[in-house]
Formats: C-alpha cells, sequence, structure tokens
C-alpha cells in the first residue's frame, strides 16, 4: 500500500508537488498522467526514496520510504535516464542489482533476458535508448519487488517489446500481487493497463481514481435544442465544453450520468445521445479547464 | 483463444464482458466449456489481470458462468446461461426504453412495436 499524504516538494523556492495525497492499494496498476512539468518525476523519485519530502508525508506498507534501507528494497524504479549505467556491461548491471535487493530470482532473469535477447558483455554506451529500457525493465522485474515505478519507460519500447514487458508484468502481477505505476504520455496504454489514474497539474492532484469511474463520469453528449443554448442553462452537473453547429449541439459533461441526462432533458431537447469518452479526450478536456490547451497556439 | 476485439471507448471490463456474454450467447462458447484463465486472457489483449477478474466475476453475477476455486471458469449449464442471457436483454430493453421515453418516445408507437416483432414470431419485423 502506498501512501502519500499531502506532500510537498520544493526546489529553490518552487513547490514542484504542492500537497499531493494519492493512496494506492496493493496489487494495482497506475497510471500516472500529466503534462510536461506536471511532478510525474518528482513524485516516482519520491516514492523511490531519492527525494525527501520537504513537508507532508510518503508511506510505502507503512513506512516512510526516505532512508529506509529495508523499504527501499521492496521499491525498484526505472528511471527515464540509464546514463550510470553507461560503463557497466548488463551482465555487470545484473550483479550490481543482485547485490542490492536479495530477492532478486536467477531463473526470472534468464527466462526475461531470453525474450529480449540483449547482447550479456557488451557497454550498455553501445545500446540503443530502447535497449538500454529493456536491460532496465528485465532487470527491474527479476528483483521480484512488491512496487516497481516506470517513469516513461514504456514510450522507448517498440511494439513487440511493449508487449512481451506487459505479459511480464501481468504475470508479476498475478504471481507476486505487484503494485505498478506508469508515468506515460500514451493514454491508449494507460487505458488499457491500469485500475487507477493519476493526474498531476502544476504539482497539484487534478483527480486521483478508478479507471472506470473516470471514463463513466465524463461524457459526450449530442443534443438538439428548439433555441439556442449556453453552458449557464444546464444545471446539475459541469460542463467541461460546449460546441454546437447548426441545431445539434455537443456537450462534454462531467458528474454523474443520472444528473446529466436529467440536466440535458429538463431542457426538452428533440435529440439525446450518450458517447463515453477516450481517456485522452478526457484528458483534453480537463487540461483545457486548466487553462492547458493547444488553442494556445493561435493566441 | 478468445475471439475478443478492444476498440470501443467504452470501460475494458464492459468490453471483456460483453465479448464473453457475445460468444456464449452464439454458441461459439458452449455450455459447461472451459473459459480461457484470466492470465491466458490478459496476456492475449494485453490488459490488466484485474480488469479480466472485474468482468469474469460480473459474468458469475449475472450467471452467465460458473467457478472452481483453482479449476477455474466455465460456461453456465444451458438453462442457466439462457435465462441469463434473456435477463441481460431485458435489462438493456429496460435503460434504452427510460431513455426512449425521456426524449419523448410516444407509448402507443412502443406497443406497436412490441406486436409487430412478436406476431412477426421474432424474425425481426421490417422497422
Amino acid at each position: 500500500m502506498i501512501e502519500i499524504k499531502n506532500a510537498v516538494m520544493r526546489f529553490e523556492d518552487k513547490n514542484v508537488l504542492d500537497g499531493v495525497s494519492i493512496a494506492i492499494p496493493e496489487g494495482c496498476a497506475y497510471g500516472l498522467l500529466g503534462s510536461n512539468g506536471a511532478g510525474k518525476s518528482t513524485l516516482l523519485r519520491m516514492l523511490s526514496g531519492i527525494y525527501r519530502p520537504y513537508s507532508g508525508e510518503v508511506l510505502i506498507d507503512g513506512m516512510p520510504v526516505y532512508n529506509n534501507v529495508p523499504i527501499k528494497e521492496r521499491v525498484f524504479f526505472i528511471n527515464d535516464e540509464t546514463i550510470q549505467f553507461n560503463d557497466m556491461t548488463l551482465f555487470e548491471m545484473r550483479d550490481y542489482y543482485r547485490r542490492f535487493y536479495t530477492s532478486f530470482d536467477d531463473a526470472l532473469f534468464e527466462k526475461l533476458h531470453a525474450a529480449v535477447e540483449l547482447p550479456m558483455k557488451k557497454r550498455l554506451s553501445t545500446f540503443s535508448k530502447g535497449m538500454k529500457r529493456q536491460a532496465a525493465v528485465i532487470c527491474g522485474i527479476a528483483c521480484k519487488t512488491p512496487y516497481l515505478f516506470l517513469d516513461e519507460a514504456f514510450d522507448g519500447l517498440d511494439p513487440t517489446m511493449r508487449i512481451i514487458v506487459k505479459q511480464m508484468l501481468i504475470d508479476a502481477m498475478l504471481d507476486n500481487s505487484l503494485t505498478v505505476i506508469f508515468s506515460s504520455h500514451n493514454l491508449g496504454e494507460i487505458d488499457e493497463f491500469c485500475d487507477r489514474v493519476g493526474l498531476l497539474h502544476a504539482g497539484k492532484v487534478v483527480f486521483d481514481r478508478e479507471l472506470d469511474n473516470v471514463k463513466g463520469s465524463v461524457v459526450k453528449i449530442q443534443t438538439a435544442f428548439d433555441r439556442s443554448v449556453t453552458k449557464d442553462d444546464f444545471s446539475g452537473f459541469e460542463v467541461l465544453h460546449i460546441e454546437s453547429t447548426g441545431s445539434v449541439t455537443h456537450l462534454i459533461a462531467k458528474g454523474d450520468r443520472e444528473a446529466i441526462r436529467n440536466g440535458v432533458n429538463a431542457l426538452s431537447p428533440k435529440i439525446y445521445d450518450e458517447v463515453p469518452l477516450s481517456l485522452e479526450e478526457i484528458f483534453v478536456y480537463e487540461m483545457e479547464v486548466l487553462g492547458y490547451d493547444s488553442s494556445k497556439l493561435d493566441r | 483463444m478468445l475471439d475478443i476485439r478492444l476498440e470501443g471507448k467504452a470501460p475494458i471490463y464492459e468490453q471483456v464482458y460483453g465479448g464473453i456474454a457475445q460468444l456464449i450467447s452464439s454458441g461459439r462458447l458452449k455450455p459447461e466449456e472451459r473459459l480461457p484463465a484470466v492470465r491466458e486472457v490478459a496476456k492475449h489483449l494485453g490488459i490488466n489481470p484485474n480488469t479480466v477478474q472485474k468482468a469474469y466475476a460480473q459474468l458469475e453475477q449475472a450467471g452467465l458462468i460458473y467457478s472452481i476455486p483453482a479449476k477455474g471458469s466455465y460456461v453456465a449449464a444451458e438453462d442457466n446461461a439462457a435465462a441469463a442471457l434473456r435477463e441481460e436483454s431485458l435489462k438493456r430493453l429496460h435503460t434504452e426504453m427510460v431513455s426512449a421515453h425521456k426524449i419523448g418516445v410516444i407509448y402507443d408507437d412502443v406497443i406497436g412495436l412490441v406486436n409487430e416483432i412478436w406476431s412477426d414470431d421474432g424474425k425481426g419485423g421490417n422497422l
């Protein structure tokens, strides 16, 4: 169980994380979303015990992570940078991790290594970016920690390798009730793989919920009225976005489904059609409400 | 292996649920047939095993499948599966009728439709 309670991370005078509270249950696959600079990597580094929170608490299995070796042994962090291993071979990298993680599983490493076919005796500096990621991922899974954090680690892998890595993670989730956190810009992947998602913006949590819940809470409504309507005509739910073409109005509505239905029906629409949204669309509309949108380019 | 495609925007567990219900109603999965393990389905579709478990749990709750601990999940016996499918279908009709009612579809038109389909002995009417 991961508990982040009102965590603040300050660099110089800026709060990069500004009162973040998130709880992640055991065995969960958690998707961490956010714009560039939202604080995702900082949060993962804090969870891995690399940064000490300026204030608030960061607990894993009830214990603070920072400076806590037994807890850090339960965590593996795959950074988006693997530069520190450039002078090592994969062979040496494996031994490095094997020394620190007592749970390291040699047989599992062999099995994973056979699936990716990376050279064991060449320096990592000769590896491509994707190969370095693969090296880090197989080491991380072979460490068999109950917690695995991947900072954009998926984004550097080719489609076949993504499938292989997902299958490795599925085994780890079923066999060791692995809790995994991904930060990624690939929302489709998060959509398919995660139970819960958290959206960070400017160091704050916009939402932290079950994925099915997030997807159920925002819908696109296609409707038509006899007169023109604006955002303010609706009540009982939040209108994230409204757009009319001719007599047809498209609404992006957030709230309880029933409340949305009643709110729209109160205006006697001529048609009413609900369409679920993809996670990517939800992300874009939520960010738009926060003033982070692509239309800035036009201004 | 299960022929389920993930393509809609609906929650994944609903798509897995719908996919399996469809395979059962079309007879591609036979009564008492063993369903693939959660691990297999998760790996095949590249999705979270918890999601597959959730879909299986709901299929079980609906009476479409049953599970034997440590052995796996099986399609319900013929009568049970058929009854569960009918109930499913009624639920969908209910939801659909509620929204039809809300946007002002009139009673007589609905009844007309029902009569048409049932007198045609389930062949679908000529709507």
